[in-house]
Formats: C-alpha cells, sequence, structure tokens
C-alpha cells in the first residue's frame, strides 16, 4: 500500500515518476506520433482513457484475480479499452485517426499502462488508483505535447495547424522525420536529469 | 474453489464481459465507421469531377474503382478513378477525375500517402504538384518533365511537372495515373462503364 498524501500521488506522475522523462516507458507512441501536436494530444488521451479505465477495473476486481493469470486478466481488460478508443476514433474523428494508424491499437502494449496495473492498481483501492492513472496520464500527456510541440514548431513552423513562425523561417524537416523525434527526446531527458541533480545537489 | 478452476472461472468471465462489451461498441460505432468512409470517397469524387451533384460506383476491383460524377439530370459528366500503388515509403492512394472520353484529366487528389514530410510528402500540395494535373491530355500515357520546369506554361499538354527532390514520389504517383488510366480505358472499350448495367445498386 502507498502511504503518499493523495496530492503527493498525483504529483509524482507529472515530475517525480514521469512516465516518459523520468520511467522512459512508452517510448514508441512518444517517437512515433509527435510529429504534430495534434497527435500526440489524441495519443495522449487516447492513452489517458486507456489507462484510467484499465486502473478502475483492475483495482475493483483485484482480489478476484489469482496471481497466476493476473497479467492475461490486465491485458484482455486493458485491450478491451484500447479498441473502444480505436473504434470511438474512427467514429468521430477520421482523421486523427488516420494519422495515428497502427499506434492506437499498439496502446495494448504500452508499458505505461501494464506498468500501473502490476505495480499500483493491483496493491491499491480504487481511489487511490483512479488519482495515480490521472497523474500518470498527466505526465505522459505533458511529455507528448513538449515534444509535440518542439517538433512542429521547428519542423513546420505551426503549432497545431497555425503558422506560428514568420516567413522568414525555413522548416527543419529533420524534427518531423523519426530522427528529429530522438534528438528532441534525447535533448530533453538530459534537461530532465540536470535539472534533477541541480534540486537534489541543493537539498 | 481449487486454484485450477478458479483461474479458468476468472479469465472466461473477463474474456466474456470484454468481448459482449466490445460487440456492443462495435456494433454502435460500425455504421457511422462506413459512412465516415463513404463521405470521404464522395468528397473527393465531387472535388476531381467539378460540377457532380451526384456519384455512382460504376465498376470495383482491388486497387481500382472508377465512380462517375453526374449533373442535376443525371447524366454522367466525367469519371473518377479511385487507385492505389507502391509510394517510396507505403501505399498512395489517388483519386482522379477525367471527361467521359478518358481523354482529359480534370482534377488530382491524393487520399492517403505516408511519403517522407516535407519532400515526398508534396505531392498533396497544390501549388508544387496537383496544379499540373488540371486538364491534362491523357489520351496517351502521361509523362513527367525532368527537371522540373520553371512554369507550368513550359510544359507539353500530356506532361507533368516533377517535384525537385522527389522524384520517386512523382513518379509514383504517375505510374499509378498511367496504370489505372490504361486499365479504365480498357473497361470503358469493353463497355463495363456504362451507368444503366450498375443501376442495380
Amino acid at each position: 500500500m502507498s502511504t503518499k498524501t493523495i496530492g503527493q500521488e498525483f504529483i509524482k506522475g507529472l515530475w517525480d515518476e514521469n512516465p516518459v522523462f523520468r520511467q522512459l516507458l512508452g517510448l514508441c507512441p512518444t517517437l512515433a506520433v509527435t510529429g504534430a501536436v495534434i497527435n500526440g494530444l489524441a495519443m495522449g488521451l487516447a492513452t489517458t482513457f486507456v489507462l484510467i479505465f484499465s486502473s478502475l477495473v483492475v483495482s475493483s476486481i483485484k482480489k478476484l484475480i489469482p496471481s497466476q493469470v493476473r497479467i492475461a486478466s490486465y491485458i484482455i481488460i486493458i485491450a478491451t479499452f484500447v479498441t473502444v478508443a480505436d473504434r470511438f476514433l474512427a467514429a468521430f474523428f477520421p482523421p486523427i485517426s488516420k494519422n495515428l494508424g497502427p499506434y492506437v491499437p499498439l496502446i495494448v502494449v504500452n508499458c505505461i499502462i501494464l506498468g500501473r496495473q502490476e505495480a499500483f492498481s493491483s496493491k491499491n483501492t480504487v481511489w487511490r488508483s483512479l488519482i495515480d492513472a490521472l497523474g500518470m496520464s498527466a505526465g505522459f500527456v505533458l511529455a507528448m505535447l513538449v515534444l509535440s510541440a518542439i517538433r512542429e514548431i521547428l519542423g513546420a513552423g505551426t503549432f497545431l495547424g497555425y503558422q506560428v513562425m514568420g516567413a522568414w523561417f525555413e522548416p527543419w524537416i529533420i524534427m518531423i522525420l523519426p530522427p528529429g523525434a530522438f534528438i528532441t527526446l534525447g535533448i530533453l531527458l538530459a534537461l530532465a536529469l540536470h535539472i534533477e541533480h541541480r534540486t537534489k545537489s541543493r537539498k | 474453489m481449487k486454484l485450477s478452476v478458479r483461474m479458468v472461472v476468472v479469465l472466461t468471465s473477463i474474456g466474456l464481459l470484454s468481448g459482449s462489451f466490445l460487440a456492443t461498441v462495435g456494433h454502435l460505432t460500425k455504421e457511422r465507421i462506413a459512412l465516415n468512409k463513404q463521405r470521404e470517397i464522395e468528397e473527393a469524387i465531387i472535388q476531381v469531377i467539378p460540377g457532380t451533384v451526384s456519384t455512382q460506383k460504376l465498376y470495383e476491383e482491388r486497387d481500382l474503382s472508377v465512380y462517375g460524377g453526374k449533373d442535376e439530370q443525371g447524366t454522367v459528366i466525367g469519371f473518377a478513378i479511385h487507385a492505389s500503388g507502391i509510394g517510396f515509403q507505403d501505399r498512395i492512394t489517388l483519386m482522379l477525375g477525367t471527361n467521359t472520353s478518358l481523354e482529359r484529366t480534370n482534377r488530382l487528389a491524393i487520399l492517403d500517402q505516408k511519403e517522407t514530410p516535407g519532400l515526398g510528402a508534396k505531392i498533396t500540395d497544390a501549388e508544387s504538384f496537383l496544379q499540373y494535373w488540371e486538364n491534362r491530355d491523357c489520351s496517351g500515357a502521361i509523362s513527367l518533365r525532368k527537371p522540373a520546369a520553371r512554369s507550368a506554361e513550359e510544359l507539353l499538354p500530356s506532361e507533368i511537372n516533377t517535384i525537385t527532390g522527389a522524384t520517386i514520389s512523382s513518379e509514383a504517383v504517375l505510374g499509378i495515373v498511367n496504370s489505372s488510366l490504361e486499365h479504365t480505358r480498357r473497361l470503358l472499350k469493353e463497355g463495363k462503364l456504362s451507368s444503366e448495367a450498375q443501376d442495380v445498386n
């Protein structure tokens, strides 16, 4: 059982245990769909939906599941919500669904989700699991937004499709391509570590 | 309860519950998803055959469908060829509008592509690529002008300007267009594109 206060439980997902910047989980969608802010945001929200509902279900039926089949059970539960998210996007937001392509179904294997079930929801109350899922999702959405904003602004000169750079700006095409994702993520990780060291040494 | 029995019971019930939940979701969204696809195709037909008020599917096979665009009187005013083929990275799906004799193009629209952003992806750009496809002579094979001509006036009636730096993507589009045009011409000759024959649907 976690001994943190509810507030700490939420905040830890944003920074201390940020799934992307600190735990390096779920990097596949992080690298693949952050070429444009709208795609990053949609991916973040779809993952949020799956994480919250999977955590709610797993934490409420945790006592019924024998530990030998827990992973299989979690995967079925996660896959169910992923399919719901996929169908929902295809029905109501077809352009986004087209842009994200196979990456929505691939949320099933996003380690953040299975990781939180195994590490948290299966050991904590429904309420705490919900807060944990909200915090982790917020951290993931934040990471997706930062990464996709940097890549879209430098790579296309736009933010959410609106021109933000002047006519003088020559887009850095590499930022939209896969190498741009690795470069940006690397710099952001270094920055996160640097901030971490600074704050620690001050304490 | 014995552990093995409990494992079976738990997994089966989770599977059944999730299956029935998904069946409901699938049922609720199925119609809308089909409608979205149909609407996307209809919008593309209207875009490539200006003046279309209704559309009709005239022919369908793998990687090639031909639609007729009709005016208010119900006369077919042009064909819209929906075709796909391999591009530089992945499949390119396009819609080409032609006149009813398949001798002139109206417009070209790219419906789906995953070419390199900033280079090959320019095949969706009106200014650098799509504008050259308007009103071209397609009674024979269309060809590419390489290196690219500076202005549209320099091009022959059956020529398309290449995108500088994206020759492969330009050629891929050209290949899809030429082969589907040839195929469609054959269908037209065989009388498979008449709007009466297919009025059943």
